[in-house]
């Protein structure tokens, strides 16, 4: 399966990642995050980056785990791996927005959505051609795609 | 000739059973057998009776879960008995043989022993699909305006929900001080008090159900109170505790306890019997339940694997828009314990830390990035360097932050 592999070290935290994946993911149809709304609840990045209290950034991405707590904690079939990706997908529309995922990912990754009614989490921009863009965003090359 | 496994139950464990068994065994014939005409989670049984999603819609798995993976369903089966020496298990219409059994019939509601709650036509459970119809039925029926429920725990206010979403007046009787009594604590349990009281529930906390009034059509009309009030309704619903499901094997010569009795793979006490879920007792929430009966599937195909994770005072809800997540007994009495709290406008923090060691978290509020709070519970990981440097709400996963050789997240030690 594709993997976004991290190095810490390269991280500088400018959140280009986190923008790119808001971009990505916009309901209204635009493109390119110069007419991107910020303001807008549903404008919310799936990634983050975390201070590691050290002068240096933690790139907080899903894994895509091999046994995917979240996957595993979903009681209405919601979030499954799929098995020829390895990919773990999400199809908001069975989503009983219960939250148990977000208790059992140990890494915390997927998250409630502004209004409550659904999570957040990476889809590998669907899969598309180019790759995922918020590895396509990043300057330091601390993200990148590899086959695992 | 193929071997032949059986699976009665299509809950949580017996579905992810049904499927691990399938990926190990593409040959075997697969059988499974449920009480229930929908397999569907329960877990969103009050969406069905809010009228928010159809039966079919209750469904954690895809439409064609049975075609694709080849699995025989009966359909509407009981399970009246297991015959192990000769390998079968009696079912309504016949006897149906098995080389590898697994046993997922999940937990039954109980009734408390109140005057006329056993033995009257309108009270209810509140546990599979088929409950949920019959109160479905009865509200349209009674064209019902007051319903009384027994338990303010997930399941009574689940119940709540799915009924005042059709405009049905709630009353709930709570033994316990507070609402949700096992998750919260009186702060949280105020703030969800609060909502469903905002929309029209009636709370009655610590105070129980003595007594009921009966028609003569053998219908409770009224619940009498241990204040002596009485308070009328339509129909009762207990929500008020369930326990394993093994009154059918009674007989059987299968050793039970509360639930039955499984070792660390699942294995009952009879050769090629296994079982998974509600049933062993061991937990009652839904990742524990898939995770046994994976571990259950993968030793019934040979594959030695062992259920380890098995953590399961945890839980999450979601009502009126107010999210919480609950690890551990928060009102758990440790002496020598610190307790920390962090409240703000919209969100309330609970944590018990004994000797560095995080005991049980309450987090009410915006729920974003807590799932490092189980795992840090139940592996018990030492808080005590980290405490020095920052608040203990402030801790996330990027304090253990590592990847491995493949990408995958770990926490550093």
């Amino acid at each position: 399966m594709k993997r976004i592999m991290i190095d810490p070290s390269k991280c500088d935290g400018c959140k280009n990642c986190a923008l790119a994946c808001m971009d990505s993911h916009r309901m209204d149809g635009g493109d390119g995050v110069v007419t991107l709304n910020f303001t807008l609840p549903e404008t919310e990045a799936r990634n983050e980056i975390l201070n590691d209290g050290k002068g240096g950034y933690l790139p907080m991405f899903c894994r895509h785990c091999s046994v995917p707590g979240c996957a595993n904690s979903c009681m209405s079939g919601a979030l499954k791996k799929d098995m020829e990706t390895g990919h773990v997908m999400y199809d908001e529309k069975r989503c009983g927005a219960c939250f148990m995922c977000v208790m059992n990912c140990p890494y915390g990754i997927p998250k409630p959505s502004a209004d409550g009614t659904k999570i957040l989490k990476c889809d590998f921009c669907n899969e598309r051609p180019e790759g995922p863009a918020c590895v396509a965003a990043c300057p330091k090359q601390a993200i990148w795609v590899e086959e695992v | 000739m193929a071997e032949i496994y059986v699976i009665v139950g299509t809950g949580a464990a017996g579905m992810a059973a049904a499927e691990r068994i399938r990926l190990y065994k593409k040959d075997a014939t697969v059988i499974m057998m449920s009480i229930d005409e929908h397999s569907h989670s329960r877990c969103m049984l009050h969406k069905f009776l809010g009228g928010e999603r159809t039966e079919e819609e209750l469904s954690f798995v895809e439409p064609d879960f049975f075609e694709k993976n080849e699995i025989h369903w009966g359909k509407a089966q009981k399970a009246l008995g297991l015959d192990i020496q000769n390998k079968r298990i009696q079912m309504e219409n016949g006897y149906q043989p098995y080389d590898k059994l697994l046993i997922a019939t999940g937990s039954v509601f109980g009734i408390p022993p109140i005057n006329h709650f056993r033995t009257a036509s309108n009270v209810y459970g509140f546990r599979d699909l088929s409950d949920a119809q019959k109160i479905d039925a009865a509200v349209k029926a009674k064209n019902a305006k007051h319903v009384f429920i027994v338990g303010s725990g997930l399941v009574g206010l689940d119940v709540a929900t799915g009924l005042m979403e059709r405009g049905v007046k709630v009353t709930i009787a709570e033994m316990a001080p507070r609402v949700m009594p096992l998750q919260t604590d009186d702060i949280a349990a105020k703030a969800y008090q609060e909502r469903f009281e905002a929309h029209g529930a009636r709370f009655l906390l610590g105070i129980g159900a003595s007594d009921s009034i009966i028609n003569d059509q053998n219908e409770i009309t009224a619940v009498v109170l241990s204040t002596g009030e009485t308070v009328a309704c339509d129909f009762v619903i207990c929500a008020a505790g369930v326990r394993p499901n093994i009154a059918w094997l009674e007989g059987s010569g299968l050793e039970t306890e509360r639930g039955i009795k499984v070792d660390g793979h699942m294995r009952t006490s009879a050769p090629d019997v296994y079982a998974a879920g509600d049933v062993t007792a061991l937990a009652g929430v839904w990742p524990n339940a898939m995770d046994m009966g994976r571990v259950a599937a993968s030793n019934m195909c040979g594959v030695d694997t062992e259920y380890t994770d098995r953590y399961c005072m945890k839980n999450t809800s979601n009502f009126f828009g107010l999210q919480m997540l609950t690890i551990g007994d928060i009102n758990a009495q440790v002496e020598g314990a610190d307790i920390y709290v962090k409240e703000s406008r919209n969100c309330y923090k609970k944590a018990i830390v004994k000797d560095g060691v995080l005991k049980s978290v309450l987090i009410q509020g915006d729920i974003s990035h807590t799932g490092h709070w189980q795992y840090l519970i139940k592996n018990e990981i030492n808080l005590s360097e980290i405490l020095k440097r920052k608040e203990i709400f402030d801790i996330t996963y990027g304090d253990f932050f590592e990847t491995d050789d493949i990408g995958e997240y770990q926490y550093k030690n």
